[in-house]
């Protein structure tokens, strides 16, 4: 309950305003004393103040200006007591919106200015929280902008930023699609930075361990095979110090003049980042997937460039546009997004709309055929797994030139490279799991100083030795020559090291040049 | 990817090869040896455009060898550095002749 007091209170009053007090709290619970009024307060009603606290040890006071403030701070109420100041108070009626999070959404007021309106109306906790963070980020590099007011919006708070001429990247794709590589550019660079940025210990909350209560809060609404299953993919995630921002999209980066800049700081955490990855699947694709019209009116685009936009920052922030890739990583942010939906919509009662029922069910069939093709969350932008067809070998191909593209490779060793990876994984394809199709997996590593690929092919066929094979005579005739063996010969041939070893039921063949 | 141009003129032939030679184009490269030679006296490969081979391209090269070895010559022209290397550490360089 909430009971304005005004005026003055001292001596002359506090007898008569006490039993006026008195007579309106007597059964309440849950008491606050709005100040906004109160110009004076003196020894007699700090007196008054206290003896309700004693009955009503809740009690708060709210909306105090900062002449009474700083009485009560002289005095130690606002040690002994919770006790708001009065705040600023903004209109956002009319004002522009430009920026929506899952806590809050953020107006410009003016030219300069933006605020920050929370949801949540018991907000000044969070409103602490995120400046902290948003300090924190700056602090390690992240450029991002920091409140320096706290404001009433209505019933609610809000935090004033400084945003000079800022333009959100939702809005410069919805009225500039021609800029669309410009953006995932920037979007990916920054994105990449938050990832390297290396938190301190317990600064930010672990990603991990919410995701592990996702898990654990999905396993009432899934088949118990699935929901130990999920639960385990995302306990096998290793922890992580590197920084996400949590709900990363377009409309949580700003183009101030030319700077890029991070806002809707309040999600920040530590992970791994297939936890980034999903929710900005969520924003982009998941979010939308059966009514396309809501990415529309979140992000301002609509639903066929949200998924360019997606699959291309994708790409670019793995360094690849081999398709098995994308769809491996993709799946993998998939699970974890598709759980966080589904947990959202049954807090928000969506299994008692049929909208909702559909959503839901929709996203449940996705992520129990994931769940079933799956085995780690975890992925490594320099391996692919792939089907050993020779048909494939063109993507492994384009593979291996992305990962060397970034070194100084001449045109002669990448081509021998080639020949190489040609060889071995028709070789895999041919005898491996024949008659059957199996996968095989492909790790390029480069390393510098000497520059250096290794490359690894596992696969779980049978066991298969190819440097064990005799090596063809390569003096005879056309007429003496057989066909057989050269493949592997060349291998040897063109690679410094050709390495094999069977282990733990896998054939893992290891060829490394020097470059 | 893998194009093939041919001209014939008086039992004597011109394979010009683009692009790749592979495990997926040598096929192709098989089928058009086999569809020309029949009559030909002398066949040229034109490696000027091919930039990649692999050992599925050098065994249609060895059959088409075998072949023009009984009927005529055959002979490879235009060949790049790193295709000829190829060649030499598979001990080609022996069995085809290399203009």
């Amino acid at each position: 309950m909430i009971i304005p007091i005004k005026g003055r209170i001292d001596s002359t009053n506090a007898a008569q305003v006490e039993q006026e007090l008195q007579a309106q709290i007597a059964g309440q619970t849950d008491l606050v004393l709005d100040a906004q009024a109160l110009d004076y307060i003196s020894s007699a009603g700090l007196r008054v103040i206290l003896r309700i606290r004693k009955e009503h040890p809740e009690l708060r006071i709210v909306g105090v200006n900062s002449d009474v403030y700083e009485i009560l701070d002289m005095t130690g109420f606002t040690e002994m007591m919770p006790v708001e100041k009065a705040y600023r108070v903004v209109s956002v009626d009319g004002a522009e919106e430009i920026g929506r999070g899952a806590n809050g959404t953020i107006y410009r007021i003016d030219k300069d200015n933006v605020v920050k309106v929370y949801n949540n109306p018991e907000a000044l906790a969070d409103i602490q929280h995120e400046r902290e963070v948003a300090k924190l980020a700056l602090i390690l590099g992240i450029p991002t902008a920091i409140s320096y007011d706290v404001v009433k919006v209505g019933d609610s708070y809000g935090s004033v930023f400084e945003l000079l001429n800022a333009r959100s990247f939702a809005k410069i794709l919805a009225r500039e699609p021609e800029k669309l590589d410009w953006c995932v550019e920037e979007f990916v660079k920054m994105l990449k930075l938050i990832h390297s940025t290396e938190v301190p210990a317990g600064k930010l909350p672990d990603m991990r361990e919410t995701a592990l209560g996702w898990a654990k809060y999905m396993k009432d609404y899934l088949p118990e095979e699935a929901g130990e299953k999920l639960a385990a993919l995302v306990a096998a995630i290793p922890h992580d110090d590197h920084m996400l921002h949590g709900d990363y999209h377009t409309k949580n980066l700003e183009l101030q003049n030319d700077e890029v800049l991070l806002i809707d700081m309040d999600t920040l955490a530590v992970g791994h980042p297939i936890f980034e990855l999903a929710s900005m699947y969520n924003s982009f694709i998941g979010f939308s997937e059966l009514d396309h019209d809501i990415i529309l009116k979140f992000q301002g685009f609509d639903w066929q460039l949200a998924t360019t936009f997606w699959r291309k920052s994708l790409a670019a922030y793995l360094g690849t546009n081999c398709p098995t890739k994308l769809r491996e990583v993709e799946d993998k942010a998939r699970i974890l997004g598709y759980t966080r939906l589904i947990r959202r919509a049954i807090r928000r009662k969506g299994l008692e709309t049929e909208t909702g029922r559909a959503e839901i069910a929709h996203w449940k069939s996705e992520l129990l055929e994931l769940l079933d093709k799956t085995d780690t969350l975890l992925f490594d932008k320099n391996e692919l797994k792939i089907e050993a067809v020779p048909e494939n070998l063109e993507e492994l191909l384009a593979f291996l030139g992305e990962r060397l593209e970034a070194t100084d490779c001449a045109p002669k060793a990448r081509m021998q490279l080639e020949v190489a990876v040609e060889e071995i994984f028709v070789n895999i394809a041919s005898y491996a799991y024949s008659p059957e199709i199996g996968k095989a997996t492909v790790r390029v590593e480069v390393s510098d100083d000497p520059l250096c690929v290794t490359i690894t092919f596992i696969d779980h066929g049978v066991p298969y030795d190819p440097l064990a094979k005799e090596d063809p005579d390569v003096t005879l005739s056309a007429e003496e020559r057989g066909i057989g063996g050269l493949g592997i010969f060349m291998t040897k041939q063109l690679m410094d090291d050709v390495v094999y070893e069977y282990k733990d039921g896998k054939n893992i063949l290891r060829i490394k040049k020097s470059i | 990817m893998l194009n093939i141009t041919k001209t014939i003129e008086d039992g004597r032939g011109t394979l010009s090869l683009e692009g790749r030679l592979d495990t997926m184009t040598a096929p192709e490269l098989e089928q058009v040896v086999r569809d020309t030679i029949p009559g030909l006296t002398a066949l040229t490969l034109d490696f000027a455009k091919l930039d990649y081979i692999s050992s599925a391209g050098l065994r249609v090269l060895l059959s088409a060898q075998k072949q023009m070895n009984k009927q005529g010559s055959m002979k490879l022209t235009n060949v790049n550095e790193t295709v000829l290397e190829i060649f030499e550490v598979t001990g080609f360089v022996d069995i085809l002749t290399i203009a």
